[in-house]
C-alpha cells in the first residue's frame, strides 16, 4: 500500500510517501516549534515530487491526530482532508501516542511502554502500553506527576516528557528512557495503513474548550 | 473562470463557487453557510477554541456540498481561494490549509484572500459598482469605513479604537438578558421602546478623523441599567432604543468625515457600498441612506446573505485577483491581524529559485 504520512502534531513537521512492502521512498522531516501552517504544503509538494508518485498513484493519507499542539492538529489534519477530498483518496488517523510507542513495541513487545508527552505546565499527555501492545492506561492529560502514583511495573519511558517522568518514577520502574520530540514519520505510514480508513481523521484534542456559560444577567425583575 | 472560495475565519465555515465573467461580472453557482450560533450561543459570544474545532470537521463536506450545487466536479475549478486573515487564527488555518490541499493536489493556482477585501468587493459582485467607492464595513469583528480604489487598492479612512459596532450591539444585548446573537434582539426591542429616554454618549462626535468609539457607549448602558435596575421589558426595550439611536448618530457623524475626506483625496465616490452584519440593521440603513443622499452617492447594501461572511465573497474576491494575475504561493501565512491596507495589488515577482 502507498501513502503519503503527514505529522504536524508535536516538535516537527514531517511528511513521507511510504510502501509497505518497500518502506520510505521519499520523506522530509523538520523540528519546529512554530511556523507549520507555512512549512507543511511546501514539503509535501517538495516529497510528492521527489517521489516521483502522482496523488493518484496513493491509496491512502495517514496523519497524526494528537494529542499535540492544537494549532498542529488543525494543520495537519486539515491538510490530509484536504488532499483526501481533492485526490478523492481516504485519509486515516494515527494518534502520536500509538506512532511513538510503536516502535519500541516492535522492537520488544514483552515490556510496557509509557509515552508521555509535555503539555507544558508540568502538564502531560500519557498513555501507557503493555505486553501485546494492549492499552494498559488510555490516554489522558493531567500532572506528570500523578504517574509516580500508578503501579505499572517495570517500563520504558518514551517522548518529550520522558525524561522528567522518567525522574519522578521510582528507580525500579523505569528500565529505560528515550526523549522523543516527535514521532518516525515511516511509522504514522505503517500504522496508518493497517485498519480501516472509513472515519476522516479528527483531532484528538483531550479534554473540552476551558470556555464557561457566563452568568445569567442580574439586572433584570425577575 | 470558476473559483471555489473558502471562509473560515470567525463562527462561519462556509464554501461557494463562483463565476467571473469576462466583461468583469459575476454568478454565484453555489454559497453554503454552516452557521455555529448555536454551539457559541450558551456563551453570549463567539468561543474561538469551540468555532476552531467546528471549522476542521465540517469544511471538507460544505465543500463536496458547494461543488454538488454547483454541479461542477472539483477538477473543473480555475482556481481556489480562501481567506486567510483578519480572524480566528484556529478557524483561518483550517480554511487557507484545506485551500492549499485542494490547489496542490489538482494544480490549481492558490488565492490567499484577506477577508475585509472580500466583503469590500463583494458590491461588484451583486451588481456594477465602478472604483472608487467607499465602503462602510460593520459586523461584530470589524468596524471600518475604507476607499476602494481598485483591486487590492484600500485606504483605511478610519476604524473602531476599540470595540466593533456589532461587538457593541452584542454586549449590550448580553447585559440585558438578550439571547445571542444579540443584534437582532436589540432591533426588535427598540421598536417599541423610547430612543429618546436615556442620554446616551456619541464618542469622538465632529472629531476631525473617520475613527470610532464604542466602549464609552456600552459603559453607558450599563451604568444607565445599573442606575434603575431591576428593569422591566419597557426598561430594557427603552435602553435598546437609546442605544439603537446612539449608534446611528454616530455612524452619520463618522460617515460624514469619512466621504468628505473621501472627496478631497479622491475625488467623488460611486457609491457607498455597506457590508457586514450591522447592514442588515434597518434603523442604521436609514442613517445611511441619508448620508448618502447628503454626498450625492449612490447606496448599495448587498443582500443580508452576502453582507454577513459567506464563502462567495472569497470566491468573488479570488476571481478578481486571479483576473490581475495577482495568486500565492503553498508557504502563505494565515494572519490573525491584516490591515487591508497592507494588502499587495501587483503581481509579485517570481522568488528566485532556491540555489
Amino acid at each position: 500500500m502507498r501513502l503519503l504520512a503527514i505529522d504536524t502534531a508535536l516538535a516537527a513537521c514531517a511528511a513521507a510517501v511510504c510502501d509497505t512492502n518497500g518502506g520510505i521512498i521519499a520523506s522530509e522531516s523538520e523540528l519546529m516549534a512554530r511556523g507549520h501552517a507555512e512549512a507543511l504544503m511546501p514539503m509535501i509538494a517538495r516529497v510528492m515530487a521527489k517521489s516521483g508518485i502522482s496523488f493518484d498513484q496513493l491509496d491512502r493519507i495517514a496523519v497524526t491526530v494528537g494529542p499535540g499542539s492544537f494549532t498542529g492538529l488543525r494543520v495537519g489534519v486539515s491538510a490530509a482532508r484536504g488532499i483526501a477530498l481533492a485526490a478523492r483518496k481516504p485519509a486515516v488517523g494515527v494518534t502520536t501516542m500509538t506512532a511513538l510507542a510503536a516502535p519500541f513495541l516492535a522492537e520488544d513487545d514483552t515490556m510496557p511502554v509509557l509515552v508521555a508527552i509535555d503539555a507544558r505546565n508540568d502538564q502531560g499527555y500519557m498513555q501507557a502500553f503493555s505486553t501485546g501492545g494492549h492499552v494498559l492506561l488510555p490516554a489522558q492529560l493531567g500532572p506528570l506527576r500523578t504517574v509516580a502514583m500508578l503501579k505499572l511495573g517495570p517500563m520504558r519511558v518514551i517522548g518529550s516528557a520522558a525524561k522528567r517522568v522518567a525522574e519522578l518514577l521510582p528507580a525500579d520502574q523505569v528500565v529505560a528512557s528515550f526523549d522523543r520530540p516527535a514521532p518516525d514519520i515511516a511509522w504514522v505510514a505503517q500504522i496508518g495503513s493497517a485498519g480501516s480508513a472509513d472515519n476522516p481523521p479528527k483531532p484528538l484534542y483531550i479534554g473540552t474548550p476551558s470556555a464557561k456559560p457566563p452568568p445569567a444577567s442580574q439586572l433584570l425583575r425577575r | 473562470m470558476v473559483v471555489l472560495g473558502i471562509e473560515t475565519t470567525c463562527d462561519e465555515t462556509a464554501a461557494a463557487l463562483v463565476e467571473r465573467h469576462a466583461d468583469g461580472t459575476g454568478a454565484i453557482l453555489s454559497n453554503i453557510v454552516l452557521s455555529q450560533i448555536e454551539e457559541h450561543a450558551p456563551f453570549g459570544g463567539v468561543v474561538p477554541e469551540i468555532a476552531a474545532r467546528a471549522h476542521v470537521e465540517a469544511l471538507d463536506q460544505l465543500i463536496e456540498r458547494a461543488l454538488y450545487d454547483a454541479a461542477i466536479p472539483l477538477e473543473e475549478i480555475d482556481a481556489v481561494a480562501a481567506a486567510a486573515g483578519p480572524g480566528l487564527i484556529g478557524g483561518v488555518i483550517v480554511g487557507l490549509t484545506t485551500a492549499k490541499a485542494i490547489a496542490l493536489v489538482l494544480n490549481k493556482p492558490l488565492i490567499a484572500v484577506n477577508h475585509l477585501e472580500a466583503h469590500a468587493l463583494t458590491a461588484r459582485l451583486t451588481g456594477v459598482a465602478p472604483f472608487p467607492y467607499c465602503l462602510f464595513l460593520a459586523s461584530g469583528g470589524h468596524t471600518q469605513i475604507v476607499a476602494v480604489l481598485g483591486v487590492g487598492n484600500y485606504v483605511r479612512l478610519g476604524t473602531t479604537l476599540d470595540d466593533a459596532i456589532g461587538e457593541a450591539f452584542d454586549k449590550t444585548a448580553k447585559m440585558l438578558g438578550l439571547p445571542y446573537p444579540g443584534g437582532p434582539q436589540v432591533e426588535i426591542q427598540a421598536e417599541h421602546g423610547n430612543s429618546l429616554r436615556f442620554k446616551l454618549p456619541r464618542p469622538l462626535a465632529r472629531r476631525d478623523s473617520a475613527d470610532f468609539s464604542l466602549s464609552g457607549l456600552k459603559t453607558a448602558v450599563r451604568l444607565e441599567a445599573e442606575r434603575i435596575a431591576p428593569l422591566s421589558p419597557q426598561d430594557v426595550a427603552d435602553l435598546c432604543a437609546s442605544f439603537q439611536h446612539a449608534i446611528c448618530d454616530i455612524v452619520m457623524d463618522r460617515l460624514t468625515m469619512g466621504l468628505a475626506y473621501f472627496l478631497t483625496h479622491y475625488g467623488k465616490p460611486t457609491a457607498l457600498v455597506a457590508a457586514g452584519g450591522v447592514a442588515a440593521n434597518q434603523s442604521v440603513r436609514r442613517a445611511l441612506n441619508i448620508i448618502a443622499l447628503e454626498a450625492g452617492a449612490k447606496l448599495v447594501v448587498p443582500p443580508p446573505h452576502l453582507c454577513t461572511d459567506n464563502g462567495a465573497m472569497i470566491a468573488w474576491a479570488g476571481a478578481e485577483r486571479l483576473a490581475l494575475g495577482l495568486i500565492d504561493d503553498l508557504g502563505a501565512s494565515p494572519l490573525a491581524r491584516w490591515p487591508l491596507d497592507t494588502v499587495k495589488h501587483t503581481p509579485q515577482p517570481r522568488s528566485e529559485p532556491p540555489r
